[in-house]
Parts: C-alpha cells; sequence; structure tokens
C-alpha cells in the first residue's frame, strides 16, 4: 500500500509492501521512493516513545498522531510529518483548482460577502478573516457558483480549514 | 496611610502568569481568585486557585477584557484587591479607576501613572520636558526651510516618516545629508499617496539598537529603587522571544548610568509599585527613553533569579502599604539568568501563530531550571489569545553556562500537537553572534540564514519517513489492505 508522506514541503512516496513473504515472521518491508525496500520496526510505548528501525540504521524517537499528521521527536528536532492518501490527494488537488478557498492561517471571520448560490467573478472577496491583527480578503479563486459558506461571521477557525467552495466547473 | 492588609486577590488574566501570581499568593497566605473563560477551564491556573469564577464575552478575549466582568467576581467572591498581570487590563487607567470606586486594590500604579507613562506620546514629552534622554527628532512641520535646518541638526543617520503613517510605509533612512532633500521630497510623495497627508517627521536613525530595560520599584512614601537591567533584544514580529540579566558587554558606568535614568524617570513620576523603564542602546553607548511599562513584565523571573527578590510579592506589599524595607545597596545581583518564551508558532513560517492539540507536553526541570508554565497535555491552542505557551528560564553562575543549560533544557522540552519555536530557540542559543553576546533587535533578520532548519540527511529523512508510515494505522495494518490495484503499484521485485 502506498502513500505519500509529506516533510518540510517535500513529498515522498513511501510503500509498505504486501505479500512479501515476510508477514509470518512479523516484519515488514518499507519501500521510500524507488529505493530497494528495507525491512522496518517501529516499537513505541503508551507515551509514545520508542525506537525505529529501517534497515541498518534506528533511532530513539517520541512521537504522537492526530488525524493524518505524525509529530516526531528524535535527532534532538521535532518534525511533523502529513501522511496523504494519493486518491483523495488526486481529488483534492482537482477542488483546490475548481474552487476551495482555504484558511492561510488560524484566526476569525470578520465578513462575509457571499451567500450560497451567488455567482461570483475570480478576484471578487467573499470573505474577510482576521489572524494576528490582520485583516485578510478571501477572493474568488475563479468565476463560479457559490457551493457553501463554511462559517458564520465570529467563529473561529484552523489553519488550511475550507472557508468557502465553489461548485464543480460544468464540463467543457 | 491606610492599614491594608490584603487577604483575597482576584487575578484578571489566564496561563502561566496566573500561576506565577498564584505561587506567591500562596506564600504570602493570601487567597488567590482566577477568573477564566470556559475555553481555559482545564488549565492549570483554574485547577491551582483557592476560588474559580467563569466568566463569558462576546469572544474569550473579550471575557477577559470586561472591566464589569471583573468587579463583579471580586464582589462575588469578596477579593479585596486585583492583580491584573500583564497584558488584557493591566495598563487600562479606567480600570484601575473603576476598582478604586468599588474599594477594591489594584495591584499596581496609580491610574495617574498608567495615563502617563502608559501613553507613548505623553510619555515622550514627559521625558522631553524634564530632561531625560530621547532619540532627537524634529518637533513638528513647520515649513520646508525649517525641516531642513533641523534635520541637518540632528545629523545622520536620520529616520523619515510620514507623520501619519505606520507599518513600515513612507520610511526612509537618509545616511548622506547630501540626499536629505530628495529623501524628504520622497516621502512627502508617499505620505500623501498612502496616508492622505503630505506631513512628515524625522528622527535619529539607531542602527543596530539594543533594548535594554531596568525593573524599577516604588513604594508609597517615595522610595524608587531598581533591580538591574534586562538585554531583550532578541525579537521578531516586534516581540521579545529570549532576555536575560545582566546585559552581555556593559560597562559597569553604563550599566549603572542607565538604572539611575530609569530610576529618576520613576521618581520625577511619583512611580507606586512595579514597572519597567525600556531604553534604545546604541552601538556608541547612547541610550534613548523608549516607553515605560506599568505593570510586570513577561521577562520579569530573570530579575527574579539573579536578586533572589520575588516582584510579585514586592508589588502586593506596597499595594497594602508597605514600604521597602530595604535600600539600593542591599540589592546584588550573582549569577546569569536567560528566559526563553516559548511559542506556538511556525518558526519556518514568518513566525506565524501555530495551534493544535497538545499530545506530548514535556517541560525540563532540574537544577537551575524555572518553568513558569500555564498549559497541560491535551489541552487546545486556539487563535484566540497570544501563542505563548510557557517561559523557561535558566540560571547558572556566568553567561556561557547559563546558554549551555537554557539548550539542554529545551533538548528536555517536547511539544508535539502543535508547532512550537522550541528548534528555533536552541539554533539562536547555538548562535556564534549570541555566544559572543553581539545582539540587536535586527538579529533575527540579519542572520536569518544561519538560523533555517538546517537540512536532514537522506538516513535521518528514512527514519523519519518510516516511523510515520508504521505510526498509521491505515497504512500498516494489513486489516487495511487496499485493493490490489494499489498495492501493486510498489511493484519492487522487478
Amino acid at each position: 500500500m502506498r502513500r505519500q508522506i509529506d516533510l518540510h514541503n517535500n513529498h515522498f512516496e513511501v510503500t509498505v509492501l504486501e505479500k512479501s513473504g515476510f508477514e509470518r515472521f512479523g516484519k515488514k518491508l518499507l519501500q521510500i521512493e524507488k529505493n530497494a525496500p528495507q525491512f522496518v520496526d517501529l516499537a513505541v510505548n503508551e507515551t509514545g516513545e520508542g525506537t525505529i528501525q529501517f534497515g541498518k540504521q534506528s533511532t530513539s524517537i517520541k512521537m504522537a498522531v492526530k488525524g493524518e499528521t505524525v509529530f516526531i521527536h528524535a535527532f534532538n528536532r521535532i518534525f511533523s510529518l502529513n501522511i496523504i492518501d494519493p486518491i483523495e490527494h488526486a481529488a483534492s488537488k482537482v477542488g483546490g483548482r475548481s474552487g476551495l478557498s482555504r484558511a492561510p492561517m488560524p484566526g476569525t471571520v470578520v465578513d462575509i460577502n457571499v451567500v450560497e448560490g451567488d455567482q461570483v467573478k475570480k478576484g471578487e472577496p467573499m470573505m474577510t478573516i482576521e489572524s494576528m491583527k490582520m485583516l485578510t480578503v478571501i477572493k474568488a479563486p475563479r468565476d463560479g457558483e457559490v457551493a457553501q459558506v463554511h462559517l458564520e461571521s465570529g467563529q473561529t477557525f484552523e489553519k488550511n480549514r475550507v472557508l468557502v467552495t465553489l461548485a464543480e466547473e460544468e464540463e467543457l | 496611610m491606610q492599614d491594608t492588609i490584603i487577604k483575597k486577590v482576584l487575578i484578571a488574566n489566564r496561563g502561566e502568569i496566573v500561576c506565577r501570581i498564584l505561587r506567591s499568593l500562596r506564600n504570602m497566605g493570601i487567597s488567590g481568585v482566577v477568573v477564566y473563560h470556559p475555553i481555559d477551564a482545564d488549565s492549570p491556573a483554574v485547577q491551582m486557585a483557592d476560588e474559580t469564577v467563569e466568566i463569558d464575552g462576546d469572544t474569550p478575549v473579550a471575557a477577559y477584557l470586561s472591566v464589569e466582568n471583573i468587579i463583579s467576581a471580586c464582589q462575588k467572591t469578596g477579593a479585596d484587591a486585583v492583580h491584573p498581570g500583564f497584558g488584557f487590563l493591566a495598563e487600562n487607567a479606567e480600570f484601575a479607576k473603576r476598582l478604586a470606586e468599588e474599594e477594591i486594590l489594584f495591584i499596581g500604579p496609580s491610574p495617574e501613572s498608567i495615563e502617563l507613562m502608559g501613553d507613548k506620546i505623553k510619555a515622550r514629552s514627559f521625558c522631553l520636558s524634564n530632561g531625560f534622554p530621547l532619540a532627537p527628532a524634529i518637533s513638528g512641520d513647520e515649513g520646508e526651510e525649517s525641516f531642513l535646518d533641523q534635520a541637518r541638526q540632528i545629523g545622520v543617520p536620520l529616520l523619515i516618516k510620514a507623520a501619519a503613517g505606520g507599518g513600515g510605509k513612507g520610511m526612509h533612512i537618509v545616511r548622506e545629508i547630501e540626499d536629505l532633500e530628495q529623501a524628504i521630497g520622497i516621502a512627502r510623495g508617499e505620505a500623501l499617496r498612502f496616508f492622505g497627508n503630505d506631513a512628515v517627521y524625522a528622527e535619529r536613525y539607531v542602527e543596530q539598537p539594543r533594548h535594554i530595560e531596568v525593573q524599577v520599584l516604588g513604594d508609597n512614601y517615595g522610595k524608587v529603587i531598581h533591580l538591574g537591567e534586562r538585554e531583550c533584544s532578541i525579537q521578531r514580529r516586534f516581540q521579545k522571544i529570549i532576555e536575560e540579566t545582566p546585559a552581555p558587554g556593559l560597562s559597569n558606568e553604563l550599566r549603572e548610568n542607565i538604572c539611575a535614568t530609569a530610576v529618576e524617570i520613576a521618581e520625577k513620576t511619583g512611580y507606586q509599585n512595579a514597572g519597567t523603564v525600556e531604553f534604545l542602546l546604541a552601538p556608541n553607548d547612547e541610550f534613548y527613553f523608549l516607553e515605560m511599562n506599568t505593570r510586570i513584565q513577561v521577562e520579569h523571573p530573570v530579575t527574579e533569579m539573579v536578586t533572589g527578590i520575588d516582584i510579585v510579592e514586592m508589588q502586593i506589599r506596597i499595594a497594602q502599604g508597605e514600604a521597602i524595607n530595604f535600600s539600593q545597596t542591599d540589592v546584588c545581583s550573582k549569577g546569569h539568568a536567560i528566559e526563553l518564551r516559548l511559542y506556538a508558532e511556525d518558526s519556518e513560517n514568518d513566525f506565524l501563530p501555530a495551534t493544535g492539540t497538545l499530545l506530548v507536553y514535556d517541560m525540563p526541570g532540574g537544577e537551575g531550571v524555572r518553568v513558569d508554565n500555564g498549559f497541560r497535555e491535551g489541552m487546545t491552542i486556539t487563535s484566540a489569545f497570544d501563542p505563548m505557551l510557557a517561559k523557561l528560564i535558566v540560571y547558572a553562575q556566568d553567561r556561557p553556562k547559563a546558554i549551555e543549560r537554557a539548550i539542554k533544557a529545551l533538548d528536555h522540552t517536547i511539544v508535539l500537537g502543535v508547532s512550537t519555536n522550541i528548534d528555533y530557540l536552541k539554533r539562536l542559543l547555538s548562535h556564534s553572534a549570541y555566544q559572543a553576546g553581539l545582539v540587536n533587535t535586527g538579529f533575527i533578520p540579519q542572520y536569518a540564514n544561519d538560523l533555517a532548519s538546517p537540512s536532514l540527511s537522506d538516513k535521518q529523512i528514512n527514519l523519519l519517513l518510516a516511523a510515520a508510515a508504521l505510526s498509521n494505522r491505515d497504512f500498516s495494518d494489513p486489516a487495511f489492505k487496499l485493493p490490489e490495484i494499489h498495492a501493486s503499484i510498489g511493484n519492487w521485485r522487478n
């Protein structure tokens, strides 16, 4: 099974190999990009502390998982990695082009200029958000119809939250 | 003199400073009331309190900013004094007045002091009329000739600003006096375009300034002392992230001069309670009054570590009418202390605040390490408040040992679930210029490249990817097998 894992804005294709013949020994093979697969073993206790082994390399780690994000303390540093299902990823990419406006940073909705069903032109202001005492106008990414406004005025949101969705573009 | 003895203090704040104030109250045998918005219900401050009162508002911040919320919580619990902490209502003169009307003691200076020194423009003109050092500036824009004359008198480098401006627009630095006229022309043009008003003003531009501040204490009987200076130049987004005392590289003469000036300013205003006088220090050792903070500072612990004086306790004693029972010469500072502000923020992305859940929240401990913390594992960090999580304060006999201890403390600080500046602070402390004490307020942009996150080796990347892959159940558990077509993509047998 294959996933894309994002680390520091780089994308890596990672595959846990099935039917490798080693499962019955409790061992897994992991392939990173097109490199030779290696045996992999993760042993952590309930507080997330333990060891990761990949081929001949190993290191002690502390980790925690929330949704698709994995937080890891290793090499005296802290990392967050995102695990992306390639199918969902492909879908959201298309969505991005066709009209999902996401929050660039956490904040609060100050003003909403559109309602569902409105026709908007590319660049038209749809929403004003406040983050860090700065106002940011969320503009329509393209011409289209507002399919959904996901938040109400005064609501707070996290980074990457979908704020406004435009309807799918009609087939040409 | 009124003989008030405080029995119950309400803390009109949230987060680590509430826990900090509660510790002093506990030592003094005073009961502590904590107000909290429901968003903070699980916080250590609420757990530590002797009594709590839930408050509400249109937004979480508004709940803590409501004067009426605080007054009614005082009446409900019978609190006889309010400690405002910092931020929120701490420098609100109207709040201090309202408390006085209700016969509740405000643990801080008089409303008059807040009004005078809390207002930058009033404080500046007060200092100017009393002969305290200010960066030379042109007072008004009264025609081109007089403006040019005054500017020439101040000399270069000179900063020309739009009078109505802000945010860095319409600002020009003039380094050669012959460029002055042209720069004023450009600045006027921009001022008109951006702010609709072509008035400009000019002040001495201080290159590579340091931010040095002095902790002062004044009692109700005219006595003012200082507890030494703090170096606060390491800033991002105009906010301090590392503070220390003593300030590295100051001559004793300069240090005494700055501290004495701070005491004189506080004396002149009749200042009562704890306050901080902030100065800009130029590379040529000239220093200028910046502003005065009429409250406890975020970075007060470094002063406490080297002097052994509990500043919050002093605030309470002064507020209840006690005289400062020691003199300037009794204050002796030993060793070196550094404070690191732990922020939920993305150091890789312009230090934007980060949100999330504290899945792992390990704070350091041990000898010479103090943690002023306001959160616990499992709490959610939202964008509703300032994103400071905790302060790590380290103490050692000298600066190199304190830096070493600070790095070690950060090595034992693990926060997972929210981006923090832990790694960034380590890189700052490890930087050779910081270790040499060569700091100024431009340090972070100046060394941006050095301070960027170092790249990882392939081996490190592989281990991280492997750990991430195996931690994700959907991914590693055979029970969650994808259909054959997807599994076969990784066809490595060839």
